[in-house]
């Protein structure tokens, strides 16, 4: 099976960046809570997902739509409606986790693929059996805490596609299930789709640098000349064991150009950009590098220097290959 | 990468900079403002609550900065001293500045490598920065200039963006950016 590589867009510009960069899918969201990456002034209107979907089509690329996020007890309408405006744009797939968003995709549109997104946290061959023979889902998006041996081990005993992230945001917990930003906010990821809601996060510049501060918290400090990362609680700086450190995670991009080959012959049939909070200037240059690395892949030809080219657009300055090389300290 | 995203204003040109007139250059751009408001205005729809906010936008080599109302038609730009209060307050390198209008360079990495430093509302500067994305602007857009004269001040415009950057390059010091290359030979969170 051709490898597919699956690109991030926020904004139909992005969309469009993304395919003339040589995107095989791009994967994006609707404005509201039903979309895991709900950030204000960002996403697609349904008129937007349709003319873009169009875009795609026309040039070769297929679009994934993310309906990710956990409905709450008395609001299933957007859901509902997403997979509604999904169908009507032709959308090639989408990306679904919650049970009952994904019981009515399968049976009120039947004529739409269906892939399971990493917020469904699914990561043993039962539970990805479970999905595929219940729902019908066709791909599951790999949990980013996994080996590259395990993805392997994993693939050996499902008969769905896997898709893994290759670059962009880590993200070291459960997901689907973390409610690590909801004890500072209230609110988390699973049910309104952000980790760290904008509206909570302050910068603070003083003569010494950058403190960051999520809902009153302090959550690290960066010096002058320090690289910074995303504002999140997973990536805060804690003091533990008398040390003051990155308690749960570095800010740190994730990096993995120089692991294509093993994931391919792990079995992953696609790979994941991540970043649809990011610009155009972003998604135009890692699809680029990334596309021509899955291309010399394929050809047999030498690796791309992914991570020189690419380290200008990493979080807090550095990468990382992640779980895929497990080497915790 | 950002090897070249941060160069500051050559000398010269921040002093021609100074001594541009406000008040036509705040027409201007106010004019041009509301004209985008007009032509797009769901452009305007993403900012939703937040196009009331002031954004004062400081380019660091400048010795003013810019306060923005993107209110529809209702918008208006203004120059301003650089420590007048505000909403929202994004600082950077003007050309790091105009690489961000145009999406030509990525917000979130400019203010990764503290190219960038922003303060305020977060929620406001955050649909603010999806809204100008979604925007591709052009030069001819903020001069409120259409048509062939649009297209022949995109060329000029951006020719001239394009020398500056490379004069700017060429004049930084050769370690602004250190780290820039620096991958670490180990996962960082090995």
């Amino acid at each position: 099976m051709a490898l597919e590589l699956v690109c991030p867009a926020g904004t139909p510009s992005a969309l469009r960046a993304a395919v003339d960069a040589g995107a095989h899918a791009v994967y994006c969201g609707f404005a509201d809570e039903t979309n895991a990456r709900n950030f204000p002034g960002l996403n697609f209107s349904p008129a937007e997902m349709i003319k873009g979907v169009q875009y795609a089509h026309d040039h070769g690329a297929k679009v994934l739509v993310a309906i990710n996020t956990f409905p709450k007890a008395d609001s299933f309408e957007p859901w509902a409606k997403g997979l509604a405006v999904a169908e009507e744009a032709k959308a090639d797939a989408v990306i679904l986790a919650d049970m009952a968003v994904l019981d009515h995709a399968a049976n009120k549109h039947p004529g739409l693929r269906l892939h399971l997104s990493v917020q469904a946290a699914a990561n043993t061959p039962e539970a990805i059996g479970f999905y595929a023979r219940t729902f019908g889902v066709k791909r599951v998006v790999m949990p980013r805490v996994l080996s590259v041996e395990e993805i392997a081990k994993l693939n050996a005993e499902i008969d769905v596609e896997t898709e893994a992230f290759v670059f962009g945001g880590l993200c070291p917990m459960t997901e689907g299930r973390c409610a690590l930003s909801s004890y500072a906010t209230g609110r988390s990821p699973n049910l309104s789709g952000v980790c760290s809601p904008p509206e909570f996060v302050e910068y603070v510049e003083d003569a010494e640098g950058t403190t960051v501060k999520l809902a009153g918290f302090t959550i690290d400090r960066f010096g002058r000349d320090e690289a910074a990362g995303y504002p999140t609680l997973c990536k805060g700086s804690f003091n533990a064991g008398g040390k003051t450190c990155h308690l749960f995670e570095d800010p740190v991009s994730l990096n993995a150009a120089s692991l294509l080959g093993r994931l391919a012959e792990a079995g992953v049939t696609a790979f994941k950009i991540e970043g649809r909070q990011r610009g155009k200037g972003y998604v135009a240059e890692v699809v680029r590098t990334f596309r021509a690395a899955v291309d010399a892949l394929e050809a047999g030809r030498d690796p791309v220097e992914a991570e020189r080219i690419l380290a200008g657009l990493v979080e807090g300055g550095r990468q990382t290959s992640g779980a895929y090389r497990k080497q915790w300290r | 990468m950002l090897d070249n995203q941060s160069p500051e204003l050559p000398r010269p040109f921040r002093r021609l900079a100074a001594a541009l007139p406000s008040w036509p250059l705040e027409m201007v751009l106010t004019r041009a403002l509301r004209s985008l408001a007009e032509r797009r205005p769901e452009l305007f729809e993403r900012l939703g609550v937040h196009s009331r906010c002031t954004f004062i936008v400081r380019p660091t080599d400048l010795d003013y900065a810019f306060s923005v109302v993107p209110h529809r038609w209702q918008g208006r730009v203004k120059l301003v001293l650089p420590e007048t209060r505000g909403d929202v307050y994004i600082e950077g390198p003007l050309l790091s500045l105009l690489g961000l209008l145009d999406g030509t360079l990525d917000g979130d990495a400019l203010f990764f490598n503290r190219v960038i430093s922003v303060r305020g509302r977060t929620d406001a500067l955050l649909a603010l920065r999806n809204a100008i994305e979604e925007a591709e602007l052009r030069p001819s857009d903020l001069l409120g200039v259409s048509g062939k004269a649009g297209q022949y001040t995109d060329a000029a415009v951006l020719r001239a963006i394009g020398m500056l950057q490379r004069i700017a390059t060429r004049s930084q010091p050769s370690d602004t950016n250190p780290d820039t290359d620096d991958i670490p030979p180990h996962p960082a969170g090995a």
